[in-house]
């Protein structure tokens, strides 16, 4: 059991993460927690909806577990599994069962990418009942009131394949997240990607440009992250073009002309 | 070669076509005098020519004689193949046009002395500008640069400098310019105005108190591109960094003037920064619009302070002065003031309809209760969960309305009992149904028909029809938008047929389902793996005993769940040509049976659709089954309804296809089609055209990673078959009662 709480606390946040807050979406999050209700956040990617997470778990001074979902995740991966050890089958809790035993936040982030089957291990979690049954041990885990399940996920992506189950997704609080307004983007991006005020609103400018682009053939504009990586390298003495080159334009597309047009943003604006 | 041997030759090349003496002698005597050589590659060319237009091979025989003089002889198949493009495009005038000037139109882009062209730079700069506005702002192609708050209009060539960069970056000045216009509120409504012609942009009915508009719309328009160039310094310092350098080097039209006007005067300073000098010899109108000048570009957030400086410029212009001279900045463009009013309007129009669409589609909810037939057609209304409709029988529930809600709703006569049957309207597969049809639609649709579309009748598409290009192997190129491919409903046949095969394959049918449900490779256990969700206990017991008897353990003691989707989409397309009669079609009919209750056990999508038509404007594809749609009763009844119709024009359905594929994600894409020979129509497709075209159109499918696999059933094997779909993407079927159980066989190793 030691060996246990050792292993949860290094979940445990120390430091303030920095967020700036845009909207009632902490005031929505801490009435939640109080509730014993779960979250659900929806935006695209790199928005700050992870971050948001860390800030909330900072501030709830609870330890935070994520899971990256992906295709293959199945229910042992999140519930736990026995291992063998010294010829012993030992049993081993997954990441939610010990987010539940520890009372810590579990965050499941970009749900979607996770088979149906698997997500709907949660029902019982994310529901007034509160209960993780573990099936393989004839356990019944009921979660303490620190226990908080949050998952997030991009609607973006307009796949009906990827669309949360209608009686997954009505057991959350749902926040929505955007990329923010871009005087506080400005913020961040100064903040964040140590950058002056001057080269900070042209690149959340071309952020701005970049996300009128959906029409044309890009999926998704560039992110507040990018920006903040755009702002790292600037930072380490990347020439502004080239940063924006290899941390905006690349990472968005491979399309040439795509990629042409959105050097001439660049060429526009510094 | 004298005019009789010319002539031989080409009614040789274009029979069997006849084409009046008189015409071909007319077009022909040009090229009498001309070298055999010559004559040769001209002639070579009508083939390609003649089956798109006649009068175009003509005017191309008169033409061709004197092109040769600026075109090299090998260039001359390629100046065809523009002039093809030109007329499927533009029309024989615009193919006209591109003869007439052989230089301009072809040879200098040919080698590279040409300007830069929009077509060119379209790629780039389109995104790029929708990437500024954020929305969709089209670049067109015009005489001078200009917008009309939708789109863009730009010069279709820029060669005002030798090297294409500088070209490139007036073109992206121009747009960025043309944006800004809208970003600044360039076209933004003067505050008091009074309009006299409700019609008329209020900036024009601004310019029209003074006794000459124009005028004032001219000093306007520069006043307000100093306040633009100042706004795009601020907002694209780049860009403006960069066409500093640029922008000394423009044309003025001020430049050959003999004593330049003030709106010379002050285009030299915008563009140049060459100011007059401020002294005692500067007219007081020149002093005042260059002061005014700065103060719109320095601190003007919108155009009021122009419209007040035109006032105040006006009132100091002398009447002798004359401001008509002095051409727009080539970046500034035109003023479509007019033509943004009228968009203005429309807009306006448009919303006030589609306001009225949405009061009157939202008829207010009211319980019915009463009235007998009131649970029917509201579950009707519900089917469609977009339609806030609901629909009273009974008529004392009108009264019984209030007022206010009656002026939301439509009363609706629904006595005559329409043919067709109630659940009609339930039954029909959603995805056809416009999320804007009332639930009323299928019983008052008189009601509703101004403004919703009606739901068409059978037999006619409820998809718009689409326009593909077609592969000519002549001229190898594509005759663009050139055939018209319409989706019609098949009405459902009810027979004995469907029965009669289930009965007839019986055995065969519940063979294959177990065939099939070997295929069905959904989830399985994978033992001894060295992670899984659950321990394999055999493994652990072997390895335990391995342990004590001193051999090395494996640790490989776990079961994995392993997950082999099959992703797969099929479609089939089937020939609906009137070739077909007979047990051709009896057997494709049996065969579609098999394979649709053998594709029951998997979870493979598939659709079914039918192809026919005559000529290209009338292509038809018929969906048996769509892609989302389930194994029905009406989809058996359709198989049923499958019967020969007209020709086998099969690129175009193939086209159709492939693109009805683009909505469809999976790992696996196989497009089989079911055909009896070689396509054919009515027109000139025919023989080696046509198998090339369809050949494309199969080659196009693959580059899209759609499989392409063809069934044909012949009495023989042909050898263009090879050719058409390729050496292993095809099979030949001569004993037509094999099909059925072959069938589904090629399917199982297509996909397994």
């Amino acid at each position: 059991m030691a060996g246990r709480q050792m292993r949860i606390d290094e979940y445990r946040i120390e430091e303030e993460p920095y967020y700036l807050p845009t909207g009632d979406e902490l005031t929505i999050a801490e009435a939640a927690y109080a509730d014993g209700s779960p979250l659900l956040l929806k935006g695209p990617t790199g928005c700050g909806k992870t971050r948001f997470m860390q800030y909330l778990a900072w501030r709830l001074q609870r330890p935070l577990i994520t899971v990256s979902c992906h295709d293959d995740l199945s229910t042992s991966d999140l519930v736990g599994r026995y291992l063998i050890r010294a010829g012993e089958a030992v049993w081993t809790d997954g990441p939610l069962t010990m987010a539940v035993r520890a009372g810590a936040i579990c965050y499941l982030d970009e749900i979607v990418e996770a088979r149906k089957d698997t997500t709907v291990v949660i029902h019982p979690l994310a529901d007034d009942r509160r209960q993780l049954p573990i099936e393989k041990r004839g356990e019944l885990l009921t979660a303490p009131a620190e226990f908080m399940l949050a998952v997030s996920y991009n609607p973006g992506y307009q796949s009906v394949l990827k669309d949360l189950k209608a009686s997954t997704r009505q057991r959350f609080i749902a926040l929505s997240f955007d990329y923010p307004d871009p005087d506080k983007e400005i913020e961040i991006v100064c903040q964040e990607g140590h950058l002056g005020i001057e080269l900070a609103k042209p690149l959340v400018k071309l952020a701005t440009m970049t996300r009128g682009l959906k029409d044309s053939g890009l999926a998704e504009g560039a992110s507040t992250r990018l920006l903040i990586q755009t702002g790292k390298l600037i930072g380490r003495g990347i020439p502004v073009k080239a940063a924006c080159r290899a941390a905006i334009s690349e990472a968005l597309t491979d399309d040439r002309e795509l990629l042409a047009a959105l050097d001439e943003m660049v060429s526009s604006l510094f | 070669m004298d005019l009789e041997d010319l002539k031989d030759t080409f009614y040789r090349l274009v029979a069997p076509s006849l084409p009046n003496e008189w015409d071909v002698e007319e077009a022909l005597a040009p090229l009498i005098d001309s070298e055999t050589q010559h004559l040769e590659e001209i002639f070579a060319q009508i083939p390609a020519i003649w089956p798109v237009s006649h009068s175009l091979c003509f005017a191309y025989l008169s033409a061709a004689g004197p092109a040769l003089s600026s075109l090299a002889l090998d260039e001359l198949s390629l100046w065809v193949h523009t002039l093809l493009d030109r007329y499927e495009t533009g029309g024989l005038r615009s193919a006209q046009v591109f003869m007439a000037d052989v230089e301009s139109q072809f040879a200098r882009p040919l080698r590279g002395q040409g300007g830069l062209r929009l077509i060119d730079v379209r790629p780039r700069l389109q995104p790029y500008v929708n990437g500024l506005a954020g929305r969709e702002l089209p670049l067109i192609g015009a005489a001078e640069a200009a917008t009309d708050t939708e789109s863009i209009y730009l010069p279709g060539e820029i060669g005002l400098f030798t090297e294409n960069d500088d070209n490139f970056l007036l073109y992206k000045l121009m747009v960025s310019f043309q944006w800004a216009c809208l970003a600044g509120g360039v076209f933004d409504a003067p505050p008091a105005v009074r309009l006299h012609r409700k019609s008329a942009h209020p900036l024009d009915c601004y310019f029209s108190e003074f006794d000459r508009p124009d005028h004032a719309r001219r000093l306007f328009h520069l006043l307000e591109t100093g306040r633009i160039l100042g706004f795009l310094r601020q907002e694209l310092p780049g860009l403006m960094r960069q066409a500093a350098l640029l922008l000394p080097r423009l044309p003025l039209s001020g430049d050959h003037a003999s004593s330049p006007n003030v709106l010379d005067l002050l285009q030299r300073g915008l563009v140049r920064e060459q100011w007059p000098k401020a002294d005692h010899h500067l007219p007081p109108l020149v002093e005042r619009a260059v002061a005014l000048c700065h103060q719109c570009s320095d601190h003007a957030t919108d155009n009021t302070l122009s419209l007040e400086a035109v006032r105040e410029l006006m009132a100091m212009l002398q009447p002798e002065e004359d401001l008509a001279a002095t051409s727009p900045l080539v970046f500034q463009g035109t003023l479509r003031l007019q033509e943004i009013r009228n968009l203005g309007m429309r807009q306006q129009a448009d919303k006030a309809l589609c306001l009225m669409q949405t009061m009157t589609a939202r008829l207010p909810t009211v319980e019915a209760k009463q009235a007998d037939g009131a649970e029917h057609h509201q579950a009707a209304a519900t089917t469609h969960n977009q339609d806030a409709a609901v629909i009273i029988d009974a008529d004392s529930a009108w009264e019984q309305l209030p007022p206010f809600m009656q002026s939301l709703s439509q009363r609706i006569d629904n006595r005559p009992p329409a043919e067709e049957p109630e659940q009609s309207l339930t039954s029909r597969p959603s995805p056809q149904v416009e999320p804007s049809v009332s639930a009323a639609e299928g019983k008052g649709g008189q009601a509703f028909a101004q403004f919703s579309k009606v739901r068409p009748g059978e037999g006619e598409g409820a998809v718009e029809p689409v326009v593909y290009d077609e592969w000519d192997y002549r001229r190898k190129g594509f005759r663009k938008n050139w055939c018209v491919v319409r989706e019609k409903e098949l009405p459902p046949a009810q027979n004995t047929f469907i029965e009669q095969t289930l009965k007839q394959y019986r055995g065969q049918i519940r063979r294959l389902r177990h065939q099939f449900e070997l295929l069905q490779t959904g989830e399985r256990f994978v033992r001894r793996q060295r992670e899984g969700n659950d321990i394999d206990f055999d493994a652990l017991v072997e390895s335990l005993a391995d342990n004590r008897a001193g051999r090395p353990p494996s640790d490989r003691v776990f079961i994995r769940l392993a997950r082999d989707h099959r992703d797969i989409a099929v479609t089939f397309l089937v020939d609906m040509s009137n070739s077909t009669a007979g047990w051709v079609g009896q057997s494709i009919k049996e065969s579609l049976v098999l394979i649709c209750e053998a594709m029951e056990v998997l979870n493979d999508r598939y659709a079914i659709y039918g192809f026919s038509g005559m000529r290209r404007l009338r292509c038809e594809v018929f969906p048996v089954k769509r892609m989302d749609e389930r194994y029905t009763g009406v989809v058996r009844q359709r198989i049923s309804a499958i019967g020969p119709r007209e020709y086998t024009r099969m690129a175009p359905a193939i086209r159709h296809m492939t693109s009805l594929f683009d909505q469809v994600e999976a790992k696996i894409r196989l497009l089989i089609v079911l055909s009896d020979g070689k396509p054919e129509d009515y027109d000139d497709y025919k023989g080696e055209y046509a198998i090339e075209d369809t050949r494309h159109a199969l080659l196009e499918a693959k580059a899209k990673g759609i499989h392409p696999f063809c069934i044909t059933i012949d009495r023989q094997a042909h050898e263009y078959m090879a050719h058409m779909y390729g050496e292993v993407n095809y099979i030949f079927i001569d004993k037509v009662n094999q099909l059925p159980a072959r069938m589904p066989e090629i399917y199982r190793v297509l996909t397994s």
